[in-house]
């Protein structure tokens, strides 16, 4: 592989674009493959194939061929509202996971750069804050302030827009509570239901950073349960 | 679908060739049966056979180790190579948990 092709690949994943890398298992010649771009003579013949890999996200070698294809897709979005301890430690955890990871927090004395560096962080409520972020179906939203005030809208939010994962910190009583005032807002049971909560899976730790290991675990089980 | 790791190993041979080490890329392109590493798992290995990453679960790194160092020396540009079920009797290099895997091996340059 040619440095200049490391580094545009290094660049792209960077710029969270989703791509592939094509490899002629003969030559070794590897190029950068994106949708709507046009492709090298040598992989030219091979593009209805590269395309239907890189639809698909596999990886591995095009059947007959000798063309190997890497699929690199778009991290998943993570939104944390609340910049509190516990947050501190799941982006320390999720570092080397690939997310892509949105703190929320009104209050200013939690969301600061010295608290969350290198981290998108905003200072805003989770009303204003989802205007800034584009959301889906493939984006999980982890609520960590048990403030109804700030946990509840983006909860709402969450929900409305089917988010795959969603999960409230607060113990069994907060939580039922959070249900009856999410019920008064007009959820149903099902919608509601897909709230884990309390959130993580059960470790036993109560410390900080236990949690924060009991909702990555939680997090990344439901991922690849889609 | 989705997945939820990013090894960095691409960015950390980049890193490698910052500081003037050459760096071979391995990379799994093919797996039968139950191979420890999916297809696109990667490690990098430098001239002196520093490595990061991993192809298999620690069962065949040091041949692959071996193979990278070699093909730097020859100045080989890539090289593909093919692990198979151990044999228990003997000390060779091979996959115990009776996969098989293919692995690519290209220098950066």
């Amino acid at each position: 592989m040619q440095l200049k092709t490391l580094q545009e690949i290094i660049k792209k994943k960077e710029n969270k674009s989703e791509f592939a890398i094509v490899t002629n298992l003969t030559t070794g010649n590897s190029e950068i493959f994106e949708k709507g771009k046009s492709l090298s003579k040598e992989f030219e013949k091979f593009a209805d194939q590269i395309n239907a890999f890189f639809h698909s996200k596999k990886n591995g070698i095009i059947e007959g061929t000798d063309i190997f294809v890497e699929s690199y897709i778009r991290p998943i979005k993570v939104i944390i509202v609340g910049a509190v301890h516990i947050a501190q430690y799941l982006v320390n955890f999720a570092s080397s996971l690939n997310f892509e990871i949105s703190v929320i927090d009104p209050r200013g004395y939690f969301a600061t750069k010295q608290r969350f560096p290198n981290m998108k962080i905003i200072n805003k409520w989770p009303d204003e804050a989802f205007k800034e972020i584009e959301t889906n179906s493939n984006t999980a939203l982890i609520a960590l302030t048990h403030d109804p005030k700030i946990d509840d809208p983006a909860l709402q939010h969450a929900i409305k827009n089917k988010f795959y994962y969603i999960g409230a910190l607060g113990s069994k009583k907060t939580h039922a509570n959070r249900c009856e005032r999410l019920k008064e807002a007009g959820f149903s049971d099902k919608e509601i239901n897909q709230i884990h909560g309390p959130i993580g899976i059960k470790l036993g730790g109560r410390a900080a950073p236990e949690i924060a290991l009991s909702i990555i675990a939680q997090l990344v089980a439901e991922t690849y349960k889609k | 679908m989705k997945n939820s790791f990013d090894e960095k190993i691409l960015e950390e041979a980049n890193d490698w060739i910052k500081t003037n080490q050459k760096v071979v890329l391995a990379t799994v392109i093919e797996t039968w049966g139950s191979s420890p590493r999916p297809t696109g798992s990667r490690m990098i290995v430098n001239e002196k056979g520093d490595f990061s990453g991993s192809v298999s679960g620690g069962c065949v790194e040091s041949a692959v180790v071996r193979e990278c160092v070699e093909i730097i020396k020859e100045k080989k540009p890539f090289k593909k190579i093919e692990f198979k079920v151990s044999n228990e009797s003997a000390w060779e290099v091979g996959l115990a948990c009776g996969g098989e895997i293919a692995v690519y091996l290209e220098q950066i340059n």
